[in-house]
């Protein structure tokens, strides 16, 4: 197919400082969780988008300096030629695919809690990070800010060493420069703090002391925030940016415009729980308007359409995109070859950043499974291999998110007949549901995008209206028999606080209900008054108990845990929760648990109290998002009743289980544990993973003799003190 | 209890279409194989009379070796045997004759075609088929009450605007079946697999008379300019259409 015209504006070259960048889509810096250290991970992750037609490519946030150090999460860091090294694989693999390779120099100030360095980070002021804690910076004196304006400079001059085009002065998300800006964090009284030109002081110093130092190689970028959303004490619009931009112009390339600081940076990776994409583009046509400079900018971009408008509008001139990218790197070749139904489009639950939250673990998303597997399992999102046992017929059980990803992958590595088999009248499974919940309609996406999928691919019939029963399954016919039949609530109260059932729960009663009951059956609880009882975590809980207050009933969400709904703190939409059920009316009651419940009355106990004393709160009817529990009655008939060697004789080779039926978990895990046993369906045993390449330091007796002999003689001289 | 079911493989346009060099065809590479939507209505209704009525059902079809697959689809949901007939044109009169050959020799209680193929969309076949056979015909059949060695059946036929139109017609008759009539039913692996092994009755027709119609060339229509959307009520809309007209007539 070919590309619509309207989007021709998407595909023009643009030229930013000494660089030209081929096309209009960009990647903007974000977390994987491979920063430098392992750099064939980073270079495969960022190297497939450059496939995909990005333009060009930046890595996350890369520390300047072990003063700058964020772990518990993983930055890259250029701190020496080990690092030049590690990310010149990155910079040569976009450089491949004719895509520019950005490096986000950032340094932290106070928000970097230096866990592994153990170094003490400078600041502005000394003003406790507000997003750590206990973590303190230097008040920086005029030395240190020298200090930290030259490792600005020797870090952008390794980037220019590793081959990256692009070096970023980064200040958004509340770090260094920005820092100086704002008056949240800048509390100085001389030339570096006070009015606007002594508070962009340093910024600007910075930009021109990289931008003498790598200008003529590379394009400066600087990546501002336009907003904080706090107010007089915050960065603004009017009051700093636009001046900022006014005063830097001349030495800046390309400006890179988002919104938000650290604390609340749900306003700049925008949850769709809360804004549609394009938020901010108000925020970057202001800069825009100003600037002489090319002006990219995030949305959270899927559509094509609402892309070429910004750019034809004069809003911006680079679409930039970080999740987006994530779920789809290939989002820029398919737009350009017209294959619109094909992107696998974001659908803004930020899955992605509760990793990076949560610190460590690589980067996983809700809608493509490939994401971080590149290089450590070897996982191309758009090329698949012939499976060698294609000859084969499968049966998938269940049309949920991990049956649908399953059988399609396994339609596309070209099995000969997939039968999806459902038990409704159409495909998802709970994710029909789950996007009727307030908020969250754009997770549709997860079923759409399969369905015309599965709709495309000819060896994959979907069976709608089908409840198959064991024995329907071992005669269907089928070689390989796959399980996907998902996971219910509990009816009974059980929970992961207790491991036990609540006195008086039970779901079957008109008054109580479970989340699949209200969702999946329309259950509706009379009275006004209702207890939703959480220890799910998640965006279950919750959301139920707004929808419930949307429809005028008086909602007390009560949770075992300290806090409602802890993931979301991860996936950054607890703060818009908060509030919007603050908004609601909804009373929260965190550290309680239920002991029992009577019609009219739960009884719970505060979890820390020793005495247990009860406490009563009136209530009609009671919600249980208390945990899920496999639907697995088939996979154990199968297995157990019917056994497998029956199954053999029925001509059923191998019988597996996937997604929530296996254990019920996240979608993004549902959805990969669906991928994986589709792409390793012809491994030896695929009901185990292969192993997955980990990037680690090895041992080897060379490196073995000589680092003992050194350390023999380090603690041997030591030991003469 | 005989029924034969005429079925067809059409082939489905995606969203893009090429013609062949010589502008008399689609490029088969835009073309996707499939079994007629109508005809899986028209198998399962047939299988249904068998599970009521005992008997058999037939299967006939006109087209080429890559067509059995239709066949092999409706087999899969149970039918009996299949025909398939070679070397016919695809315009209706041509298909007609070649299937009112082999049906007429099958002596069937009831003869069942889609209404229309989802790919011509000329609801001709049926109607033609009856025609050759000397039978009577009901079209767009929503519902069929028969029973075994009856000498007629009553059907229900969809009109437009939601009327149902139930008529008595004397058997052996040609039905043309709608859509919804029925659920078809799936066809498990087993079935599918089972089906693959059936031996195919192949004929080649024995042609002769003229077509309904011949290709001279395939082409996309030019894009005409000036419609005008008609917003309102069915009276305000009716007005502006007259109004229309007249005026164009002046
Ligand atoms: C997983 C993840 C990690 C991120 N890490 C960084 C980072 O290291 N540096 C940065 O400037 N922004 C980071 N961001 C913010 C993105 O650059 C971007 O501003 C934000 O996601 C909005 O863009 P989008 O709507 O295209 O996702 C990160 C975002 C995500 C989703
Ligand atoms: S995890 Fe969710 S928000 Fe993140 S890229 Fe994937 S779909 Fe988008």
């Amino acid at each position: 197919m070919a590309r619509d015209p309207k989007h021709d504006i998407l595909f023009e070259p643009i030229k930013i400082g000494p660089k030209v960048m081929k096309n209009r889509f960009y990647q903007v810096p974000h977390c994987n969780g491979f920063g430098s250290e392992k750099p064939f991970s980073q270079a495969y992750f960022r190297a497939l988008k450059a496939e995909g037609g990005f333009a060009g490519v930046s890595t996350e946030y890369c520390s300047i300096s072990p003063e700058s150090d964020d772990t518990h999460r993983v930055s890259a860091r250029i701190w020496d030629d080990g690092d030049i090294k590690n990310l010149s694989l990155m910079c040569d693999m976009l450089h491949e695919h004719d895509a520019l390779a950005a490096c986000e120099l950032w340094y932290g100030g106070p928000h970097a809690p230096n866990m592994e360095t153990r170094c003490v980070a400078r600041g502005p002021s000394q003003i406790p990070s507000d997003f750590e804690f206990l973590t303190y910076a230097i008040e920086a004196d005029k030395d240190d800010i020298r200090h930290l304006q030259n490792l600005y400079v020797a870090a952008a001059k390794r980037a220019r060493t590793a081959g990256f085009d692009i070096v970023y002065v980064y200040g958004s998300h509340s770090y260094l420069p920005q820092q100086f800006l704002t008056p949240y964090y800048n509390h100085r009284t001389d030339e570096y703090g006070g009015s606007f030109e002594n508070r962009a002081r340093f910024w600007r110093e910075t930009i021109e002391m990289v931008k003498e130092a790598v200008g003529d190689d590379c394009a400066i970028c600087v990546r501002m925030s336009t907003d904080m959303f706090m107010g007089e004490a915050g960065t603004q619009l009017k009051r700093d940016c636009l001046p900022f931009v006014e005063l830097c112009d001349d030495l800046v390339d390309v400006w890179d415009i988002n919104l938000s600081g650290i604390a609340e940076w749900g306003e700049d990776a925008t949850p769709s729980r809360f804004y549609p994409q394009g938020r901010a583009l108000p925020w970057q046509a202001a800069v825009k308007a100003i600037s002489k400079k090319p002006v990219l900018g995030v949305g959270r971009w899927t559509n094509p359409d609402l892309m070429a408008e910004a750019i034809n509008d004069g809003k911006l001139d680079i679409i930039a995109t970080c999740r987006p990218s994530t779920s789809d790197p290939f989002l820029p070749k398919k737009i350009d070859e017209g294959r619109l139904d094909d992107i696998r489009e974001c659908i803004g639950c930020n899955v992605c950043i509760s990793r990076w939250e949560i610190g460590g673990p690589p980067l996983i998303c809700t809608q493509n499974a490939t994401a971080g597997e590149e290089y450590r399992r070897g996982w191309h999102p758009e090329r698949f291999t012939k499976a060698k046992n294609a000859d084969n017929d499968v049966l998938v059980v269940g049309a949920g998110p991990a049956g649908m990803e399953c059988a399609m992958i396994l339609g596309k590595r070209g099995m000969r007949r997939v039968h999806l088999v459902e038990a409704q009248d159409d495909m998802g499974g709970t994710m029909r549901w789950i996007p009727q919940l307030p908020g969250l309609g754009e997770w549709a996406r997860i079923v759409n995008y399969r369905k015309i999928q599965i709709d495309k691919l000819k060896n994959i019939e979907f069976i709608p209206n089908t409840k198959l029963s064991a024995k329907d399954v071992a005669e269907y016919g089928a070689e390989i028999v796959i399980v996907a039949t998902g996971s219910y609530w509990s009816t009974d109260g059980l929970n992961g606080a207790t491991h036990a059932t609540i006195e008086g729960a039970d779901a079957s009663l008109a008054w109580q209900a479970t989340p699949d009951q209200i969702m999946g059956e329309g259950k509706e609880l009379a009275g006004d008054s209702v207890v939703v009882f959480d220890n799910d975590g998640y965006y279950t809980g919750v959301s139920i108990a707004e929808k419930l207050a949307l429809e005028g009933k008086k909602v007390t969400l009560m949770t075992p845990l300290g806090t409602i709904a802890p993931y979301m703190h991860f996936t950054l939409e607890a703060p818009n929760q908060h509030r919007t059920l603050h908004r609601l009316g909804v009373e929260i009651v965190p550290y309680h648990l239920p002991s029992r419940v009577e019609e009219g009355v739960v009884v719970a106990t505060h979890v820390y109290d020793e005495e247990g004393h009860e406490k009563s709160f009136a209530a009609d009817g009671v919600v249980w998002v208390a945990q899920r529990r496999s639907n697995e009655a088939l996979f154990r008939e199968l297995k157990d009743s019917i056994g497998l060697d029956q199954l053999k004789v029925e001509g059923v080779d191998s019988l597996y289980r996937i997604g929530d039926c296996e254990a019920p978990r996240l979608t993004a895990d549902a959805v990969f544990s669906g991928h994986r046993l589709a792409r390793e369906i012809d491994s030896a045993d695929p009901s185990l993973p292969l192993p997955f390449k980990r990037e680690r330091r090895m041992v080897d007796d060379a490196s073995v003799a000589s680092e003992k002999a050194e350390y023999a003689a380090l603690y041997a001289e030591a030991s003469l003190a | 209890m005989k029924t034969v079911v005429c079925i067809k493989q059409v082939l489905q346009l995606g969203d893009e279409v090429e013609f062949t060099d010589d502008g008399l065809d689609v490029d088969p590479d835009y073309l996707d194989p499939a079994l007629n939507e109508w005809d899986s209505f028209a198998t399962e209704e047939a299988l249904q009379l068998r599970e009521r009525l005992g008997g058999e059902v037939v299967l006939v079809t006109c087209g080429s070796k890559a067509s059995e697959a239709a066949l092999r689809r409706c087999l899969a949901m149970g039918a009996d045997r299949a025909i398939r007939i070679e070397g016919v044109d695809r315009d209706p009169f041509s298909v007609a004759r070649a299937l009112a050959e082999v049906v007429s020799a099958e002596n069937a209680d009831l003869v069942l075609c889609g209404v229309q193929s989802s790919d011509a969309v000329q609801a001709a076949t049926g109607t033609a088929l009856a025609e050759l056979l000397d039978l009577p015909r009901a079209a767009v059949v929503t519902k069929v009450d028969y029973d075994a060695g009856a000498r007629t059946a009553v059907v229900d036929r969809e009109l437009e605007g939601g009327l149902v139109d139930r008529v008595e017609i004397d058997t052996p008759a040609v039905l043309t079946i709608q859509t919804g009539i029925n659920e078809p039913r799936y066809a498990n692996l087993r079935a599918i697999k089972q089906a693959e092994q059936v031996e195919i009755d192949v004929r080649n027709a024995a042609g002769g008379g003229a077509p309904a119609y011949r290709v001279r060339k395939m082409f996309v229509p030019d894009r005409g300019e000036g419609a005008e959307m008609i917003d309102g009520s069915p009276a305000e809309i009716a007005a502006r259409i007259a109004s229309i007209v007249k005026e164009r007539l002046v």
